[in-house]
């Protein structure tokens, strides 16, 4: 991510330290450019940032917190985000087995498919508005906001089509994997659809679900600054908003290691089924050519 | 469904999907430049004591924001659908192209955009941008070329389901040229529902977007990225109205008139979804 943010600074038009913020917000942009080795070309400032990164010096907020480590901001802002996506991906995985079992009949899913459209803003301004009713003042505080991240997670995993793209997507990909002439083999021996099926999508339902985590962690910036939870996304936000390029790139960086971290654990659960599947015992070849 | 209740259905839709979308198109042809002047006598005045939709606390009326709101989102919305909808479609075809390296470059062009989660590329978009140049059509169109992917996929599945490269061959075969065969077999008959549904849904995805970061930034009592500072969007609606849930403020019109907005643009995506359904 910090590569190509790099990248599109230095493609725009224009003098890097004024676009990434602008003479009537920053001041002087010279002291700019010395500060953050942008006037020693792209690959100076893009190695500068990453080596110092690297060491846990993401540099200091200039106008969201001034003056505050951007490292400190992060510690405070990353654990929250991820408890925050791990509950948050409880529905996603809800929805999942409900869509594999098939728990919800074919004729409500355009119903589900309505209630997902509803867009995460209005779910969590409903959600803000009811923990502050309920907590008021000391909604940022201990039950207050432990509320708040739960209020949020639960959000998160029903807005924007989460909870009813992981049902209504998982169905769709068992239902097409049970149209295969193995399947229908397997339930006339009297074995159990699921376990037959289940390999063989796995790789594919473990790409719907990083894409599904993906698509939470993205609805995490709304869903954080509108509920006021310290994580991430509202750092980002809170970044964008006021100009503060060394905290948008560190908290981008943030996000981009969490999605990483989802690219390898999609791998892994790809490389496990790949090893099961060649566990599995082999076929006789009388009892192939029967079945052919 | 029966064939005839299923076109009735697509019909219906088409007319309700495409009588709200004008209505929308209207209301952003027609909105002012400007904010009209306060009235404080009509502070907080209702959609009855206001018509159509009341005021806000100015005693401003709510059909301003309304328009303007309609103005910031139309175009790059609109823009944004298209722009999804002929990526989706290019995927299509060259499915039906049947060319291995064409396939291969456009998955690991997915793989990499799928990868990035949209609403940080969206907001580093938003802080790089030149300020003159700040307007919700870059974001718009950046936030489709990320879910392109996703269309050409859907497309592309579609395509290798009606037999790709070998209903193609067939079509040649029967002597129809390449507009016939491309055009009219393979988008018009086949792909539609895939493309046309998932320009709608980027459609309204941009809407929504534009609300959120709306909101966002005027919550926070900072200008918005997506339009002007003499404008106003659907989510000052939301501003407006949200106290009247935690404080006893009477702008509770203006949270349901904010909300019935979004429901509309909800409406005309799930319309355009149905209408484009195949026969």
């Amino acid at each position: 991510m910090p590569a190509i943010i790099t990248a599109l600074i230095w493609a725009l038009p224009g003098d890097p330290a004024s676009i990434i913020c602008p003479p009537e917000s920053c001041g002087g942009t010279d002291v700019l450019a010395a500060r953050w080795n942008l006037d020693a070309g792209p690959w100076a400032f893009f190695q500068g940032w990453v080596s110092a990164a690297l060491q846990g010096d993401f540099g200091s907020s200039w106008r969201l917190q001034q003056g505050v480590p951007v490292a400190e901001l992060l510690t405070s802002a990353v654990p929250n985000t991820l408890v925050l996506l791990a509950l948050s991906s409880v529905p996603v995985v809800l929805g999942s087995i409900v869509g594999a079992r098939r728990w919800v009949p074919q004729r409500a899913e355009a119903f589900v498919q309505v209630l997902g459209m509803a867009p995460g803003l209005v779910l969590a301004l409903v959600a803000a508005a009811a923990v502050e009713l309920t907590y008021g003042a000391a909604s940022f505080m201990g039950e207050g906001a432990l509320v708040r991240l739960l209020a949020g997670a639960l959000v998160l995993g029903l807005a924007d089509g989460a909870l009813s793209g992981s049902i209504t997507g998982t169905r769709a990909l068992f239902q097409s994997e049970d149209t295969q002439r193995y399947v229908g083999v397997a339930l006339l021996r009297g074995e159990r659809r699921l376990p037959n099926t289940l390999p063989n999508v796995a790789p594919a339902l473990a790409g719907q679900l990083r894409a599904r985590l993906l698509h939470l962690l993205s609805g995490a910036v709304v869903v954080e600054a509108v509920l006021r939870i310290d994580g991430i996304g509202d750092l980002l936000w809170g970044g964008t908003l006021l100009q503060d390029f060394g905290v948008v790139l560190a908290a981008a960086t943030g996000f981009a290691v969490v999605s990483s971290l989802l690219l390898v654990l999609q791998a892994v659960v790809e490389i496990a089924t790949a090893w099961h599947v060649r566990r599995a015992p082999a076929v006789p070849e009388h009892a192939s050519a029967e079945a052919a | 469904m029966s064939g005839r209740e299923g076109g009735a259905t697509r019909w219906l839709a088409a007319a309700v999907g495409g009588l709200l979308l004008l209505g929308l198109l209207g209301l952003a042809l027609t909105a002012p430049e400007h904010l009209p002047v306060p009235d404080l006598d009509a502070g907080y005045a209702t959609p009855s004591e206001l018509p159509p939709f009341g005021a806000d606390n100015r005693g401003r009326p709510l059909l301003a924001y309304v328009q303007q709101g309609a103005q910031v989102v139309a175009l790059p919305s609109l823009a944004a659908g298209l722009l999804v909808s002929l990526l989706g479609m290019a995927g299509g075809l060259l499915a039906c192209a049947g060319s291995q390296r064409a396939n291969t470059i456009i998955q690991a062009f997915g793989e990499v955009l799928g990868a990035l989660p949209r609403m940080l590329v969206v907001l580093v978009v938003a802080l790089v941008v030149p300020k003159d140049a700040r307007g919700l059509l870059p974001l718009a169109l950046t936030w489709a070329v990320l879910a392109a992917p996703g269309a050409a996929d859907e497309a592309a599945a579609v395509a290798e389901r009606l037999g790709g490269a070998r209903f193609v061959e067939a079509l040649r075969a029967h002597g129809y040229s390449g507009l016939r065969i491309f055009g009219w077999h393979v988008v018009a008959l086949n792909l539609r529902p895939v493309v046309v549904r998932q320009g709608a849904e980027v459609m309204m995805q941009v809407v929504f977007l534009e609300i959120a970061l709306s909101y966002l930034a005027v919550a926070e009592d900072q200008p918005s990225f997506t339009h002007a500072d003499s404008l106003v969007s659907w989510a000052d609606l939301l501003n407006l109205g949200y106290p009247a849930l935690v404080l006893d403020v009477p702008t509770t019109h203006a949270l349901v008139l904010g909300l019935s907005l979004i429901a509309v643009v909800a409406v005309v995506t799930l319309c355009a979804g149905i209408a484009a359904r195949a026969r």
